[in-house]
């Protein structure tokens, strides 16, 4: 978040909460904060398609609180009545006409000579998994599957910490390519690919699905995504193809015991 | 193992108030401690348990992880052969190597990294040895950037005669550029000056004036701090600095064809690309399907595009250390499973060299001797310049030309057979079962395109050269290749005004690439740009009148409606 951007515009909102304006600027300010905060709030900017999008939403919401008394409704269209029917608003009105069109056209300038971007499409990071998989011969359940080593971190502790040590080598061999050496999804290839690579230090990845959603992402890879996912883009790869059953539960055991983080128990309600 | 015990050994003793070890900045006990549990869980996974660079990272790795216990450091402020301090390795750890596995560590403290530091050098028992003490250079702080310096500087470069190694164009091309080992026996990439982004040490100009003031320990790269006097070295600096466009590559992700009026033929390519607009893409190895490329040779591809009525071209560029052109390749050539196996060897390294056995007996002494003395008196033999240029030339003399490779470079591009509804593109290695991809392929020995059809990595069929031609030329270290095809014959259809996903594949001969050992690039998009001009005025006055229409409309209307005032309508709110 940008917050040379965001403080100001929440100052401007502050001081025109005191100054009690009526419920057309209300409306007005907030349309300008929104687009202002989703134009050059964020640290990364987002495309074009995604503010156009947005502010469709932010337009209509607008219109439906409006829209949904009659006391607003005339406190927003009231004012605007009167200053396109009262004589001594006169001035006011004919700079309002004239300022109105010339923004469209500065902005119509603007846009001609922004360059074609490609279509851009906006991936569903963690869609369902499939309610079950095959790996190798086995079918597994990812509904109900949990890690089968994930017992031994109570059971024992000594045979936990071989799992885990298998599971970094693993990780070591085959994925910090990608996924970083500290698993922030900075490995030494990340800046070639996109979508990038998870970063598994984020509080949103781990800790937010069961073991076995993740035993679904690394047998099937990229190309197991369903559409909304992007498998075409995905450089994923099917570990299916390269490792064991075993192996892949070890390396889950290494991901969640190098961030220090625990997967979600089967059944548990998942707040995505 | 055995090293690790005695430098351990000795760092305690030096650690109990010998005279010297005010100076010896070794650290405490406490700090030595940290920094093992530091490198425990970040570092000894390439590095290793005992610093020796064989970690389980180590055999895919090239460069290989560094063996701390050999005391050299590439990145330092000390003369050629000498010892890093503790600042030095700690930036170094910070920075990273750039385009090596060795990552920046940001995330850590001041505070940690000199603990990770005085962990280091308990590795090599030179650290704690007051005779070996190294004090940092003055390295002195740069002079503004002049045109002038840098031309000065390109004669610089020819007259010391660093192109034997970096090459005429210093595209890592040199004629000994093949030949090169650094001192553990693996083949060493002489680094391509065009691109000071991958430099080890960092882009700016004092990162390149230190490279060879103080020499890459453990590499062949040279100092010159004896040999060139500091104002020379600022010019050769100006020089390399002025090669590349920037600090960063600024990839792009889109190609943007031009549109051109005059015939497109590949007899007659001379200024054919002029009007086009380069973008660059990142090259990175294919590790996603098996017969995995760990460390493929190029980081990059520029590539112009330019159409007209009839015909599409597209321009590919890369930097390449030597042309193989004898041999053969093939994307569908089969990569032998045990090739990316660690565990059965054979991956890191592939391109070993042959006859580097000198060095390697020379370096075999200094890892049996335990004796610091030995250890620093072989070290010294090594910055002596004399010796080291006498041994280069012979060895450059001696280089084979054009050697006989059983693989040849070669490129392909890569769009979808047909262009899918909504954003669904085919699989960006070789398409899938359902969306193939053509693949214009062209091994660059037989300078001949030929078309392929791709289900999946493991399913390509060959379409001939169908309407596809293509012509490669090798200059001083780049490869140059265009192709042609007709916009709407022979595939897919290319479209005035439109986006099309397509990638790049890559195989460099000398790294053995083949089949999917290759580096490759994700999907970006190919757009032919409308031609003409595109007129500004037009869509201007168009919105300009449109909204005042629309704004007259509306107010016309609510004056009618309410000539008599709001009264009576709409009762006064609260304004
Ligand atoms: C070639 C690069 C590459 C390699 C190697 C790689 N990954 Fe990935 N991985 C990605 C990318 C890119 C994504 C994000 C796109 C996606 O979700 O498919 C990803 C996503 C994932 C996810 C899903 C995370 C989430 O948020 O849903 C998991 C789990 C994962 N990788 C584990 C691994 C493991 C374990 C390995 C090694 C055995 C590995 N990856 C190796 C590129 C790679
Ligand atoms: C994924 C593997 C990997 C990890 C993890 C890693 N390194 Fe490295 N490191 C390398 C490689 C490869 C090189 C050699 C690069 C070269 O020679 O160009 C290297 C080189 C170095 C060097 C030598 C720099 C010089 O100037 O020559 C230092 C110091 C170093 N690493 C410290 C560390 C420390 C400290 C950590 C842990 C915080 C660490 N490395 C983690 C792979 C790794
Ligand atoms: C004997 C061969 C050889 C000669 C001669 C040589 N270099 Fe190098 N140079 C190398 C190698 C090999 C590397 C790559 C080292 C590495 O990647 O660790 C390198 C790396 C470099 C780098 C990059 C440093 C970094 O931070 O990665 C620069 C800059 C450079 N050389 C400049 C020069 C200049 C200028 C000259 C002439 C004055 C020169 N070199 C002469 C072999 C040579």
């Amino acid at each position: 978040m940008n917050l040379w951007v965001v403080l100001p515009v929440l100052a401007v909102m502050a001081l025109l909460r005191l100054l009690k304006v009526g419920l057309l600027t209300w409306v007005l300010v907030w349309w300008g904060a929104l687009y202002i905060g989703m134009r050059y709030g964020l640290a990364a900017p987002a495309p074009q398609s995604v503010i156009t999008l947005y502010m469709s939403i932010v337009t209509l919401s607008l219109a439906a609180y409006v829209g949904s008394s009659r006391e607003r409704t005339e406190g927003v269209l009231g004012p605007m009545i009167r200053l396109m029917s009262e004589k001594r608003y006169t001035p006011l009105l004919v700079a309002i006409a004239l300022l109105i069109p010339g923004l469209a056209g500065y902005n119509a300038y603007l846009a001609a000579g922004l360059r074609e971007e490609p279509p851009y499409f906006s991936r569903t990071v963690h869609p369902a998994p499939p309610p079950q998989i095959t790996v190798g011969e086995r079918e597994v359940d990812l509904i109900r599957s949990v890690n089968p080593y994930r017992e031994l971190e109570e059971s024992d502790p000594q045979a936990f910490e071989e799992h885990a040590r298998a599971g970094r080598e693993v990780y070591y061999e085959n994925c910090f390519y990608c996924h970083g050496d500290a698993l922030g999804g900075d490995g030494m290839f990340a800046h070639g690919l996109d979508p990038l690579p998870s970063d598994f230090t984020d509080a949103g990845v781990l800790p937010n699905f069961q073991e076995s959603f993740f035993f679904w992402r690394v047998a099937k890879g990229g190309p197991g995504l369903p559409a909304e996912g992007g498998p075409w883009d995905s450089a994923m790869p099917r570990w299916e193809q390269f490792l064991d059953e075993d192996e892949m539960w070890d390396v889950l055991i290494f991901l969640y015991d190098f961030t220090d983080r625990t997967p979600r128990e089967v059944g548990e309600f998942v707040n995505e | 193992m055995n090293r690790h015990l005695t430098a351990m050994a000795l760092l305690v003793l030096m650690g109990t108030g010998a005279a010297t070890a005010g100076t010896l900045d070794l650290g405490s006990d406490a700090q030595r401690e940290a920094g093992r549990v530091l490198y425990d869980k970040y570092c000894a996974q390439c590095h290793g348990d005992t610093g020796d660079g064989k970690g389980i990272a180590a055999d895919r790795l090239n460069p290989r992880p560094r063996d701390f216990t050999s005391g050299k450091y590439k990145i330092r402020s000390t003369s050629s052969g000498n010892l890093p301090t503790t600042r030095d390795l700690m930036d170094i750890i910070r920075k990273g190597l750039p385009y090596t596995s060795m990552p920046p560590w940001p995330q850590l403290s001041e505070t940690e990294l000199t603990e990770l530091a005085y962990y280091l050098k308990a590795f090599a028992p030179a650290f704690a040895d007051p005779d070996f003490l190294s004090e940092p250079l003055d390295l002195p702080e740069p002079p503004p950037f002049t045109e002038e310096s840098a031309q000065r500087g390109s004669q610089v470069y020819t007259e010391i005669g660093c192109g034997l190694c970096h090459g005429e164009l210093a595209r890592g091309d040199g004629r000994s550029a093949p030949t090169l080992t650094d001192d553990w026996g693996d083949s060493i990439r002489v680094a391509d000056l065009t691109k000071r982004w991958t430099f080890r040490g960092g882009p700016r100009r004092k990162d390149i004036f230190r490279a060879f003031t103080t020499a890459l320990n453990g590499t062949p790269m040279p100092s010159y701090a004896e040999s060139m006097s500091v104002e020379k070295r600022w010019e050769l600096t100006d020089y390399v600095w002025s090669l590349s466009p920037g600090d960063d590559p600024a990839y792009d992700n889109v190609l943007r064809a031009k549109k051109i009026s005059r015939q497109i033929d590949l007899q007659d390519l001379d200024g054919l690309f002029d009007a086009a607009e380069q973008a660059y893409f990142p090259v990175i190895g294919q590790i996603m399907e098996p017969g995995r490329e760990f460390h493929p040779s190029a980081t990059g591809v520029k590539v112009r595009a330019v159409y007209n009525e009839i015909d599409l071209a597209v321009e590919l560029r890369w930097n390449d250390m030597r042309a193989e052109t004898s041999g053969s390749n093939g994307p569908d050539l089969e990569v032998p499973r045990f090739e990316d196996d660690p565990e059965r060897g054979a991956s890191a390294g592939t391109a070993r060299v042959e006859g580097s056995d000198d060095e390697d007996d020379f370096w075999g002494d200094e890892e049996e001797s335990s004796g610091e003395d030995d250890f620093w008196a072989e070290e010294e033999e090594v910055s002596d310049e004399d010796d080291f240029w006498g041994d280069e030339e012979a060895e450059a003399d001696g280089a084979p030309s054009g050697p006989e490779t059983e693989f040849s470079d070669a490129v392909a591009i890569q769009f979808p057979s047909q262009v899918l509804s909504g954003n669904r593109k085919p699989y960006f290695i070789f398409g899938d079962g359902k969306s193939p991809v053509d693949i214009w392929f062209m091994d660059l020995a037989r300078q001949r395109p030929e078309m392929f059809v791709g289900r999946g990595s493991s399913a390509l069929e060959s379409q001939g050269m169908g309407e596809l031609s293509a012509v490669a030329s090798f200059d001083r270290g780049q490869w140059t290749v265009v192709y042609t095809r007709p916009l709407r014959d022979g595939g897919v259809i290319f479209e005035e005004g439109s986006f099309l996903p397509m990638a790049f594949s890559l195989w460099d001969g000398f790294n053995r690439e083949r089949g999917n050992k290759r580096g490759l690039t994700r999907w970006v998009s190919l757009f032919l740009e409308p031609g003409g001009k595109k007129s500004v005025t037009g869509p201007v006055v168009k919105v300009v009148l449109l909204t005042l229409l629309v704004e007259f409309l509306i107010i016309g209307l609510v004056r009618r409606r309410y000539r008599g005032g709001v009264q009576g309508a709409v009762p006064a709110s609260r304004a």
